[in-house]
Formats: structure tokens, sequence, C-alpha cells
């Protein structure tokens, strides 16, 4: 047992650092397809932190539960849905305006 | 975990490995890859040889080794459910591992030379390194089969097979006949499959006797279940392990081609030849019956033994009968896989598990060889797969004609041949089970023997027409020239395996007494190994005693109707002593029509089945959809708001929300709000991310964290 798998910060620090990627991705980018990659970490982040606190409890607690391991599946999913649905939506707009750019993306403002 | 089970482990992941690297980077490598293909599953083949000679280094009928783990726990939902998977390493899959890494080398090593045209290109452009990508994954799923300790695995391997066999059958893709042929065994074995997931479920899920569910797939605790009476329920008025065998049957059904889903396995034969010997030999059809081995107690406890004999014994018969009018080479073999693997499910039928097991890898072998052998005829004729412009080959490719022979001398039960030995033990079975057990079967062995003597019939009748005689079709006969090394040492390897010292240390199986073992130390390896003392009797202590007394006249009887059919073909084909027209022309015309339609089995599925109750049916549902929900109940409601809104527009609308609210209160707030808000509704989302990660931001340092 090493100290630095069994402690909760160390997965939360990383947690904290992809998060922090993910924000700064989706927020600079350029490119759609980088927006989505950040949110991708973003996500990946709390599925990392779901998981990290169910591997600490199941290794601590006398009957564990396995809400933290569903959570983080359904956040995989979610995800993986979420890819696919923005792929989509990317492919179409770039049929129709040859281009990806997230600014160029704003018929629809008020 | 023992070493073993880690050498089990790597088996299918070599050639799984191998498939990965051909599909990503196959075309750019050199010679498209396919030594990474053939290397990997030769390295499958030395893990299983290890495997191999570790069983023989144990030499014990009950050497199991076993290793699993639990994938998954879900021990808090309120019904706990638990997937555990595993390797199972014993005497039968050892052997079966051995079999089919050996089939799947030899098979890759003989596709590097036919998937290439005469100049040694290869054919279909980059599609030769998907070619082997399919092979390969195709072999890692058969293995991954052979290795499963669980059903679970099991039917993943089994359906991703189902996978690469329509991956591989529809290879020629320009071809409409491969790509229907293709959809056909897919859609076909599907069928099966679902009997085969249901009873699998079922076994999983239902209360057992105790009232517990088993709750587990691995062969381990459903042998346990069995062995203490858990199956002993009923479900509907049937015995519980009848109902679930009866259903996983279903799947070796389709998957191993018996009647009524026979239907896909003539037409698989649109694949490339090494894709038939692959399906035909080593992996699919073969999948089918090991699972029925595998859940062999399964069967028998729910007394379906016979039912299973039955089936076995129609294909057997039926496919044999068709297999004498074809004249497509590889037809014929198609049919007389069909005819073998009835063989093996009748074997099953008739408790002689050890006997099926026995013809599954001694067909395998010889199967392979003759696939082979027919490719390479193929390959020599420039792609004419018509016998009846063949003839007088064996001058012309000697290497080919050598090995096809004795592979024929094996699937005809010539003593001395691997056929021999097993279809023996098949028939002795079929004799004292439906002669001298209880006469009232006695169909089995009747299609049994009428089969063998079918079988020698026919495969001599394709050996006649192809290396003997005069050649019919000059043009092809005269370009006609040897195969290349890469594609006849396959062929010898797989001669050399047809013999039946190599199963029994004895030619004729031991049938003579002791006397004539050549190899005393491999005196009956076979039998000796794979008989399982915890699957019991069969068909109970009486057929054990007849099944001692039936040795000597089935043996007889074998022989003789193989002479008999090998004479006869000679008379017929060979030395043209009978005309082969008139021997036809006995038969009244309903005979013929039968035959060349199939007995109408396709005929039913798609007229019948399918046009007459599937797509009445779907239209029908098509109608309902239209008429009733979308025009009753969804135009109905629509009518009703209809009417509702125009009541309501007037004294709810026009009055009290235009009049009041919308000019009054809509009028004028909202223009002098919106056009402040417009502004951040400015359609870049990225500033709305940032509005969303600043607002958090003042949340977080509001909150105090």
């Amino acid at each position: 047992m090493s100290g630095l798998a069994n402690n909760l910060s160390f997965y939360l620090v990383v947690s904290a650092i992809m998060f922090v990627f993910g924000i700064v991705a989706a927020l600079s980018r350029k490119n759609t397809i980088g927006i989505f990659m950040g949110v991708e970490l973003i996500l990946n982040a709390a599925a990392l932190n779901f998981v990290a606190v169910k591997l600490l409890q199941t290794k601590a607690a006398a009957s564990p539960t396995q809400d933290g391991a569903i959570f983080s599946l359904f956040i995989i999913v979610m995800a993986a849905i979420e890819a696919a649905v923005a792929l989509a939506i990317v492919l179409r707009v770039f049929g129709v305006k040859r281009s990806i750019d997230p600014d160029g993306m704003a018929r629809l403002r008020g | 975990m023992t070493t073993n089970i880690s050498l089990a482990l790597l088996i299918p992941l070599f050639p799984l490995l191998a498939y990965f690297v051909q599909v990503f980077v196959g075309k750019r490598l050199p010679r498209m890859g396919d030594w990474v293909s053939l290397g990997a599953i030769f390295l499958s083949f030395v893990a299983a040889s290890r495997i191999f000679l570790s069983m023989f280094n144990h030499f014990d009928p009950a050497w199991v080794e076993t290793w699993h783990f639990t994938w998954f726990d879900l021990a808090s939902l309120k019904t706990p459910f638990k997937l555990e998977i595993g390797v199972r390493i014993d005497n039968m899959s050892s052997i079966m591992l051995f079999m089919v890494t050996l089939c799947s080398t030899l098979i890759h090593l003989f596709s590097t030379g036919y998937m290439r045209n005469h100049h040694g290109e290869p054919e279909d452009g980059y599609r030769y390194a998907s070619f082997f990508a399919y092979l390969s994954l195709f072999t890692s799923a058969m293995l991954g089969l052979i290795i499963s300790d669980n059903l679970f695995t099991l039917f993943m391997s089994w359906e991703l097979m189902g996978l690469c066999s329509y991956l591989l059958i529809g290879f020629y893709r320009h071809k409409i006949s491969a790509a229907n042929a293709s959809l056909k065994a897919f859609m076909t074995t599907r069928v099966g499959d679902m009997g085969l997931f249901t009873g699998m479920l079922m076994l999983f899920t239902l209360p057992l006797a105790n009232g517990q569910a088993l709750g587990s797939f691995r062969f381990d605790d459903i042998y346990a279940a069995i062995q203490s009476g858990q199956f002993n329920f009923t479900i509907g008025g049937f015995h519980a392990a009848a109902v679930i065998g009866l259903l996983i049957f279903c799947g070796t059904v389709g998957k191993s081609a018996q009647f009524p889903l026979q239907v896909w396995l003539p037409d698989a034969m649109e694949g490339p030849t090494p894709v038939s010997a692959l399906i035909h030999a080593a992996t699919m059809v073969a999948a089918g019956v090991y699972l029925i081995l595998r859940m062999f107690p399964l069967l028998e406890v729910g007394g379906v033994l016979t039912i299973v004999a039955y089936v076995g014994a129609f294909t057997a018969l039926f496919a044999a009968i068709l297999a004498i009018k074809q004249n497509d080479i590889k037809k014929i073999l198609a049919y007389s896989t069909l005819s073998q693997l009835g063989y093996m499910v009748m074997a099953v039928g008739l408790g002689a598990y050890q006997a099926s097991f026995m013809h599954l890898i001694t067909h395998a072998l010889f199967k392979a060889c003759l696939f082979m052998s027919s490719g390479a005829v193929i390959y020599a004729m420039h792609h004419e797969q018509d016998i009846r412009h063949m003839g007088g080959l064996r001058k012309k490719i000697p290497i080919t004609f050598a090995c096809m022979f004795i592979a024929t001398l094996a699937i005809s039960g010539v003593p001395m041949f691997s056929g021999f030995v097993s279809k023996d033990k098949i028939l002795v079975a079929a004799y004292a089970f439906g002669i001298l057990d209880h006469s009232q079967h006695f169909f089995i062995p009747l299609a049994g023997f009428l089969t063998a003597g079918l079988t020698a019939f026919y495969m001599f009748r394709l050996i006649f027409k192809t290396f003997f005689g005069e050649p019919h079709d000059h043009h092809h006969y005269e370009e006609a020239h040897e195969v290349s090394f890469n594609m006849f040492v396959p062929l010898v390897v797989l001669a050399g395996l047809s013999l039946s010292v190599l199963f029994t240390g004895s030619l004729t199986g031991g049938l003579l007494g002791e006397g004539d073992f050549i190899l005393k130390g491999a005196n009956n390896w076979f039998e000796t190994l794979v008989t399982n003392a915890s699957f019991s009797a069969g068909h109970g202590e009486a057929w054990h005693e007849h099944l001692h007394h039936a040795h000597m006249p089935g043996m007889i009887l074998s022989l003789v109707v193989a002479s008999i059919g090998i004479t006869f073909s000679y008379l017929v084909f060979g030395a043209k002593k009978i005309s082969a027209d008139k021997l036809a022309a006995l038969w009244p015309s309903f005979v013929h029509k039968a035959i060349d339609n199939l007995y109408f089995f396709d005929w039913f599925y798609i007229k019948i089945l399918i046009q007459k109750v599937f797509m009445p049916f779907s239209s029908f549902c098509a109608i309902f959809d239209d008429k009733v929900i979308d025009q009753g109940a969804v135009d109905g409601v629509k009518n009703v708001t209809q009417a509702t809104k125009d009541v309501a527009g007037i004294l709810i609308d026009d009055v009290l929300i235009d009049g009041l609210l919308v000019d009054g209160v809509g009028g004028a707030m909202p223009s002098a709000l919106g056009s402040t808000l417009r502004t951040l509704q400015n359609g870049r989302v990225q500033r709305y991310l940032l509005v969303a990660v600043a607002a958090l931001v003042v949340v977080l340092i509001w909150r105090g964290f």
C-alpha cells in the first residue's frame, strides 16, 4: 500500500489539473473540435473524482457501495453520446459553412 | 495462475493483436503484412503445442486447470449481480486448441499463395491486408471460445465469429451472390443464437430447485448444479434441463448448420476457398459441436439426447443425398461437411460424446485438407470450379492429387485413416442404440450406415471426375500446373495427420484386439483422455453393455457400406461400366426435383416464411401504425385539441391575454429589456462558457470554498 495511491488528494489534484486544462481549452480554442476535447477533459476530471472516491471507500468501508463506479459509467456513456452528437453537428456545420470556427456559428444570435 | 493458463490467455491474444496491426497499418507493411497474421497464429500454435504436451505429461482424464476472476460485482443492487469469467484448460480444450491453431496456421500459409494471382501479386489490391485481418480475428474468436470456462465469454466469441463469417463469406463483395450469401449466413445463424441466448439467460436467472438462481455462467457451477439435482423441476410441464438444453442446442443448430437451419452453409462457399476451409474445418461449425459437448450433462439430465440424435441423423442423411448431384467441387465438400456435422451431433445424441469429439478433430483435419486441395485445384484451373470441366488432373498436379486422395480415403472411412476410427465409433454407438437397445429408433443407425455408403460414393465421384478420365476442358488442362511451395505444404501436413495411427496407436482403432497396436505408448490416448467420468451414463447401463456387443457387427457393416460405395462409384465414374445417366433415370422425377431444389428449404423460407408470414405481419404493423395510431389516436387527439382551442382562443386568448397582458405588460416592458439582454445572446459559444465559468468562480469565492 503505497502512500500516493491511497491519498485522496492526489487524485483530486490530478482531477483539478485536468479540469482546469479542460476549461482553458474550451475557452480558448478557435476550433470547435478543440472545444469538445476540452469538454471531454472536464467530464473525465469529474469521472476521475468519482472513481477515486469509490476506490478509497471500497478499501476503507466494511460494506462499500458501487455508486461511484456507476456514476462514472454514466459519465462515460454521456460523454460518448455527447461526442457523437457534437461530431455530427460539426460535420453538418462544416458541410454548410466549410469552416468549424466557433465564432462563425452565430447565426442564431439574439 | 499456472503456466498453462497464462499460455492459454496468450493464444487468442496473438491473432487479436495481429488483427489490429493488420487493420490499421496492414497495407503499408511489406507484403501487406500477411507475415504478421501468419507469425501471430504460429506463436499461438507454439503455445498450444506446449499445453498439448503438458496434457500428455499429466495423462489424466480428470486433468483440469481453471482460473477465473470477478469481472464485475454489483453487490449493492437489490438483486446482486456478479459476473465471473475465466479460462478452463482440460483435455478437450487442449486437443481443440492444438487442432485449431494447427489448421489455422496452415490455412494462413495457404492463403499467402491462394489470395495472390499467378504472378504472385495480391488480388483485390489492398483488401489482401483486410483478408488476413479478418482471418486473424476469426481465429482469435474461435480460440477465445475454446478457452472460455463460462457461457458468457463463449457467447461473445461465438458472436464475434458470426461477424467474421459475414465479413469473409462476403469478401468478394463485388459479386451480388457473395453479398447475399454472407447476409444469409449471418441472419440464419442469428435465428439459432436467439435460442442460445434465451437458454443462457434462463440458466443464469431462473430459480432452481433450491429456490436460488444459479447466477453464474461458469461450466463448473453448471455441472455442480446438475450433479446436485438442482435442475429437477419443470417449466410449463417440461423438465427444466430439457428446455434450457434444447434452447442452447438451437445455437448449435444454427452455427453447425443442422436441420432445419442448414441453408446457409452451402451458400457460404461464395467466400474464398481458404475461408471455406477455416469455417468448415477448424472454427465456426466446430464451435457448435463444441458447445453441445460442453453442455452434454445438461442435455443428458434433460433427457433430450434422442431429439439431438434425430436432428443429427436427418442432417447427415439428407445432406449426403444432396452431395451426389452437385457439380461444383466446393459445393460437394460443403454438403459433405453438413453430413459429417450431422454425424457429430448424432453421436452427441447417442451419448457417445468421445466419438463425437474425435470425429470433430479428425474431420477438421481431413476436411481442411480436402478444402485446400480443392482450392489448389481451382487455383490451378484458373478459378474453374465445375468438376464436369475437369478430368485427368492427376498427371498435372500429382501432389495435390495425392493429398486429396488420402483425405478422401479418410472421409470415406477406409481403415488405416483417421475418419475410419472416429466414424466407426459413431456407427457402433448408433448400432448399439438403434438396433440392440431401442429398436423403435432404427432410423438412426439406418441413416448412419446409409450416409457412410453415400459419403464414400460421392467423394470418390469427386475424385474420379476431377483427377481421372479424359480432360474435358483442354485449354484449362494444358495450363494447369502444380501449386507453389507455400500452398502444397499445408496439404501434405494435413494429409499426414489423416492417419489413424496418430489417434489410436493402431490401424483399426484397436477393434481387432490388443495385438494391432503399433504405437504401444499411444494406445487409444484420445478416447482415454476425453472420457469424462463426471459425464455419466449416456443412455444407461444397457446401452453400455450393448456398445460392447456392437463393436464387431458395427465395424463390419461400416466397412461393407464404405466398400460398396467406393466400388459403385468406381463402376459408375471410374470404369464407366454403369451409365450415370441411366442410374439417375432410375429415380422418379420428384426425387430429382426435391434434390435440385434442396428439399425446398430455401423456397419455404423465402416464399412462405418471409413473404407469407413475416412480410404480411410487417405490413399489418405498418397499416396498424398508420390507421389506428396515426389517424385514429394522434389525429383524434388533435381534433379535440383544435376544438378546444377554437373556443378557448376567443375567450382567453383574444380578450385576456392579447388585450391585457400582451399589449400592456408585454408591449412596453420586453422591448426595453430585450434590447438590453440581446447583447448577451451573441451566439458565441465560448462567451457563454466564459460567463458560466465566471459565475462558478464567483459562487466559489462567495461561498468561501
